[in-house]
């Protein structure tokens, strides 16, 4: 055993050690720092007498908060910044990007081969225009004409540099890319740019970023767009260039959240709907499992193994192909339900408020009782038979023996699994989304929420619209709902008492 | 002392262990990927069959290595639109035109030089290329809805949509649960004179909404009594449309050249028409685009830049991806090659004035709108109203 | 009642040696299979469509009623003969996700449900509680936080970053504290404490209880959660299609996905081919766990 351990801890020690190794090298100092302390935390842990817990919980909790808790921090960061459509990337990128779109070529000008050129100056352009004449440039030299070797109408090469071949171009590529030389002494006449390598266009920019002011000007208008905090360059009169980038916000995008209209009226009964969803997903895939683990827990049944199978079939298959199939089965006038086993009936089971509602009650009790089954039967291999025949024997019909016995030896394991259960339907966005999209929707209502939107598919609506996503309103909805959810389920523990049992 | 041994033994296993690592690492680290360029390019998985070879040929030709990635197209966009500021996107990624309003906003695209090869493409292919006066999209591929006939059922193509009606069933996809297919009803919206926006030459204008003026009205009564005889039906989904047309049920199918495949594989002998109109004026198709978009962040902008325009936007090359993949080349002198297939030439006939769907960001949030309002008239809500407000509710979605 | 021949056990187990009346029968195990059937047609009604669908050269998943009116083996053809779609490279990368995540989660989850159920600490509600909380946070970003921090990881250890399955396995290592945990803990909790301390009496530490004695007997669910974290890996796709980038890398679900994922070249049937093969291995799992899940080990163990 001890030397078992060692050899982990070895190789543990050895991942860690060459971990810092490369993190030192690339200067990610923090992350050094986190992974050295980690370390020796593991190896006190590991050999150290106390800290027995521990020894239990570290390796789960450290991939726990690798993995679930900066995702978590992730979003709850992201519910504190403008990040979404318009606010992508970082404000170097913002500005790289609204250059090169600003970047116009100047009308019908002519495209010039190009052969790049270098110097211990560094880069330049040696240019051929479409009558043949050559041309050299360079960023700080405007074009002038010299002679040149040329080669097929392409001058090639010319005295004191040194051409890039292709390949050179391509190791260079950033640098070519970027290389702007003067058409002529008079900058507004454009520069030239090479996109490919081997051919140049001139180019001016409907914008000019002055770096020192942080300023943007229009070209044309002298329109002039200043960072003004909002991350976005923005104009006096209130115009925004986009792109802008990612800043974080403080509390505005909570402070949108329950500010929203679109969200205001329907916010009560859509809560309402989500509370009553989830309990009553979890109460009938929980009976249903249950119910069918007794069923089948039956040892003098045959076929209980065939039974079993083809019960966790509708777990075995992907959630969003049942769920297309049911939204199928169920269409109003071509579903096998209406059709074939109502016998043409045409009703409304996606379509109407109610029914709908109905229909994604009933669809998830068909994607989630095989969870429930397998739990439970699980479950009730930890009540000892004894007891159950004990209470037999005294007499107790098979009714009360699953109530006062089986069912709160049950909920211990259980109880848990449906707070958590609970939780899940809470936010289950991939039902809703793939079986009624939230709808049916009432056309002429103000607001885009449906009779079977939950909390977060709505958050989906209002955050996401069409091609517009806002992330960081979504992530601060969502901060909310987890909010509102977590008070539900740790009152709910309250109640249960089992922590308290058992403590 | 057990323990203290212990440690040192572990501390000589952690040694011995880094050194074996270290000496690995720096055995097989740098070297070899700064010589060649490799161009890492998202393509949509359904598509990369047809782009194999043409990268293939790339590579021999250039020494720039061509990495194709399948993705998923659902996730495509959002992939990229996420990992691009990372720097970690691909160089260059497949897209459809109207994605261009919410990339460029979010700067994740790179314009390129495309102004030279403007009238080797096609009209819509260029125009859908353009957003905001530059050009983002090496396109590729159109693609547009028309009416595919079964000859057998119907030998004759039917000039108007009564004489259709009258000989044989007619489909056309609907999204289902009430909600009809704004982009399959958007033909018939035009024969009566109500485009979405109107246009100039320089393509859309956004601040000209014509979906709510008189055609618009026209096009909603006329759609409340197609829904109402049945004829075009929110529950009929494209599964159903599909298998109606295939299992010989109905005659003419309102579909997309994606669907042709599938029907000449079930032994049925297809025609394409044009779209017959229900108004009066042509009932003209949206085009979609499809092409490849230039990362702004890609670290290979030359060679990326060397791929898409001087390669991918050749007519070789754009005659050959029409040999794998049977999709209306962007280039002139391309789809007139593509010509000598009957129905591709049949779906150019009917696109000859097809217009772009609008690529704006706002759009998303149109297409939302747009099919509630269709389904609520199909389904019997009173048209004027119903699209008098779908006319409201787009103006303020464009207004943002 | 004939009863004469029938033997009751003291445990009310009765064995077939009576007649066999059919009244009784019904009453005691007849309606059993009752429920069963019925509960057969709910079950693989939905999935008869996936079935039709995979043999349907059409295509279609929802198109027709008339189920299998067409049938055809072309999807299962296609699967299997597209190399930019390496299925079985897919079927091979997902049973070793999917089986070395399983077996991580039991281990992972069985360590830290032993501590929460047999120790006493400070913190120990604490952490109850805040496993079960943090998995009710809506994952709506976790696909860009875990794109980023798999590409940081990237940058320093390629090897277990981006496009690696020791990467994707971590990645679902953070989910197994969690739900599991907490089913772990409760049955846990029902082994009762004597056979610990008996255990401790005789002289066993620690580990060796909890290695030789506890996980024996909570086998019925430690079967249970690795089967549902079997089946949760192998349909999962949001995660795994971040991280897993060449074709030959990826899993079932992120390469099934792709065949349908655009809906005007939508492959239904091969789809529901795969889908259908996915499916075997899961059933062949429970199959073989099955014993372990209602073999009673418990019950004859804790006398």
């Amino acid at each position: 055993m001890i030397l078992l351990k060692i050899v982990a801890l070895g190789i543990v020690d050895a991942i860690a050690v060459y971990a810092l190794f490369v993190l030192v090298l690339s200067d990610e100092w923090l992350v050094a720092g986190i992974v050295a302390v980690v370390t020796i935390a593991v190896n006190w842990i590991y050999f150290s007498h106390r800290a027995l817990p521990a020894k239990y919980l570290t390796p789960g909790v450290l991939f726990l908060l690798v993995f679930q808790v900066f995702v978590v921090g992730y979003t709850a960061y992201v519910g504190f910044t403008n990040y979404g459509t318009g606010h992508n990337s970082d404000k170097a990128q913002a500005v790289q990007a609204l250059m090169s779109s600003a970047r116009e070529r100047v009308p019908d000008s002519e495209t010039y081969k190009v052969t790049v050129v270098e110097s211990l100056q560094g880069l330049g352009m040696l240019v051929t225009d479409p009558e043949g004449d050559a041309y050299l440039g360079a960023p700080d030299s405007p074009l002038e004409r010299v002679d040149a070797v040329m080669e097929g109408g392409v001058a090639v090469a010319v005295d004191g540099w040194t051409s890039l071949s292709f390949s050179d171009v391509l190791k260079r590529q950033s640098e070519v890319f970027d290389l702007e030389v003067p058409f002529s002494s008079d900058l507004n006449e454009g520069v030239l740019r090479t996109a490919d390598g081997s051919s140049a266009n001139i180019y001016t920019s409907r914008l000019v970023y002055d770096d020192v002011a942080d300023t943007m000007t229009n070209t044309a208008t002298g329109e002039v767009f200043a960072d003004t905090g909002e991350g976005a360059f923005v104009s006096e009169s209130g115009e925004e260039l986009l792109p802008g980038w990612r800043i974080t916000v403080g509390f505005d995008n909570f402070a949108r959240a329950f500010g929203e209209e679109s969200i205001r009226d329907p916010l009560i009964s859509v809560t309402l709907w989500t509370i009553v969803f989830a309990l009553l997903s979890v109460a009938s895939t929980f009976f249903l499992g249950l119910f069918l683990a007794i069923v089948f827990n039956y040892k003098r049944m045959r076929g209980r193994k065939f039974y079993r199978i083809v019960m966790i079939l509708p777990y075995a298959f992907p959630a969003f192909l049942s769920a297309l199939i049911w939204s199928g089965m169920l269409s109003e006038r071509y579903g096998f339900v209406n059709q074939v086993l109502l016998g043409g009936a045409e009703i409304p089971w996606l379509t109407d408020p109610l029914l709908a509602k109905f229909s994604v009650l009933f669809v998830n009790l068909w994607l989630g009782f095989p969870y429930m089954f397998l739990i439970a039967t699980g479950a009730l291999q930890a009540i000892p038979d004894d007891v159950v025949e004990a209470a037999t024997v005294d007499g107790a019909k098979p009714w009360q023996v699953f109530r006062l016995i089986k069912l709160p030896l049950l909920l211990v394991t259980m109880a848990p699994i449906l707070i958590s259960s609970f939780a899940f339907n809470f936010n289950n966005f991939n039902l809703i989304y793939m079986l009624t999209g939230g709808g049916p929707r009432d056309a002429s209502a103000a607001v885009n929420v449906g009779a079977t939107d939950i909390l977060i598919s709505m958050v989906y609506k209002v955050a996401f619209t069409g091609q517009f996503r806002d992330y960081g309103l979504a992530s601060a909805f969502t901060i909310i709902i987890f909010i509102l959810v977590a008070v539900i389920s740790i009152v709910s523990f309250r109640k249960t008492r089992m922590l308290e049992d058992l403590n | 002392m057990v323990k203290s041994r212990s440690l040192m033994a572990a501390g000589a296993i952690a040694t011995t262990a880094v050194l074996a690592l270290v000496g690995c690492s720096s055995a097989d680290g740098g070297a070899d990927d700064a010589e060649t360029t490799t161009l890492t390019v998202w393509v949509d998985a359904e598509r990369v069959d047809a782009l194999k070879d043409v990268a293939k040929a790339y590579e021999d030709k250039t020494d720039i290595k061509v990495d194709l990635v399948s993705k998923a197209n659902a996730e495509i966009k959002d992939d990229f639109t996420q990992q691009a500021p990372t720097g970690k996107g691909p160089d260059i990624v497949m897209g459809a035109h109207d994605w261009l309003g919410e990339l460029v906003t979010n700067g994740v695209v790179a314009p390129i030089e495309l102004a030279d090869k403007q009238d080797e493409f096609l009209e819509v292919a260029y125009e859908a290329a353009t957003y905001e006066g530059q050009q983002y999209l090496l396109p590729y591929g159109v693609e547009n809805i028309a009416v595919l006939r079964n000859t057998e059922l119907v030998p004759e193509a039917k000039a108007t949509f009564d004489e259709m009606l009258a000989a044989g069933t007619f489909v056309v996809e609907s999204d289902g649960s009430g909600l009809a297919n704004p982009y399959h009803l958007y033909p018939f919206q035009t024969a009566f004179g109500a485009p979405v926006f109107g246009s100039d030459e320089n393509g859309y204008d956004t601040t000209d909404l014509q979906l709510g003026n008189e055609g618009g009205l026209a096009f909603a009564q006329w759609l409340a009594a197609q829904g109402a005889a049945g004829v075009i039906d929110t529950e009929l989904t494209g599964d159903i449309a599909k298998e109606r047309f295939l299992s010989g049920d109905a005659a003419f199918w309102l579909t997309g050249p994606w669907n042709v495949g599938v029907a000449v594989d079930a032994g049925i002998d297809v025609a394409v028409d044009p779209i017959p109109t229900p108004g009066t004026e042509a009932a003209q198709p949206f085009a979609g685009v499809k092409g490849f978009l230039l990362n702004e962040q890609s670290k290979n902008k030359v060679a990326a830049n060397d791929f898409l325009v001087n390669y991918l936007g050749t007519v070789e090359v754009q005659n050959a991806l029409f040999d794998s993949g049977k999709v209306l080349p962007a280039l002139k002198e391309s789809a007139d090659y593509a010509a000598s297939d009957e129905i591709v030439a049949g779906f150019r006939e009917v696109g000859a004035d097809a217009v772009p769907m609008p690529a704006a960001p706002a759009m998303g949030a149109v297409w939302e709108f747009w099919g509630i309002a269709e389904g609520a008239i199909l389904n019997g809500e009173d048209p004027v109203a119903t699209w008098q407000k779908l006319a409201a509710d787009v103006e303020a979605a464009i207004a943002g | 009642m004939s009863t004469t021949r029938s033997i009751t056990t003291r445990g009310g187990e009765t064995f077939e040696k009576r007649p066999f009346r059919f009244g009784r029968w019904l009453a005691e195990t007849g309606w059993r299979h009752l429920v069963g059937v019925v509960l057969i047609l709910f079950c693989l009604f939905p999935l008869a469509y996936v079935l039709s669908a995979s043999l349907n050269p059409a295509g279609t998943l929802t198109g027709s009623n008339a189920l299998f009116s067409n049938i055809g083996v072309g999807a299962y053809e296609r699967l299997f003969s597209d190399p930019s779609q390496p299925f079985a490279a897919w079927f091979g990368n997902t049973m070793l996700v999917a089986s070395i995540t399983a077996v991580a989660t039991v281990f992972l989850g069985a360590l830290a449900a032993y501590s929460f159920s047999r120790m006493r600490f400070t913190g120990r509600r604490f952490g109850l509680m805040s496993i079960v909380l943090i998995q009710m946070f809506p994952q709506l970003l976790a696909v860009v936080a875990i794109f980023l921090l798999m590409n940081a990881i990237s940058d320093w250890f390629p090897a277990i970053g981006i496009n690696t399955h020791i990467g994707l396995i971590m990645v679902y290592m953070g989910g197994a504290l969690g739900v599991n945990t907490y089913l772990m803990y409760g049955f846990f909790n029902t082994v009762p404490k004597d056979i610990d301390e008996a255990a401790k009496i005789d002289g066993a530490g620690h580990a060796r209880i909890f290695f030789t004695i506890i996980l024996r007997l909570v086998a019925p669910i430690l079967a249970v959660v690795g089967l549902l974290s079997f089946i949760t890996t192998t349909n999962e796709f949001v995660v795994s299609s971040i991280v897993l980038i060449d074709p030959e890398k990826q899993t079932l679900a992120v390469g099934l996905y792709k065949l349908v994922s655009n809906p005007n070249y939508a492959d239904w049937g091969a789809f529901s081919a795969g889908a259908i093969i996915a499916a075997l291995p899961v059933v062949i799992l429970f199959l073989f766990l099955q014993k372990y899940i209602v073999g009673g080990l418990t019950a004859g163990a804790v006398k």
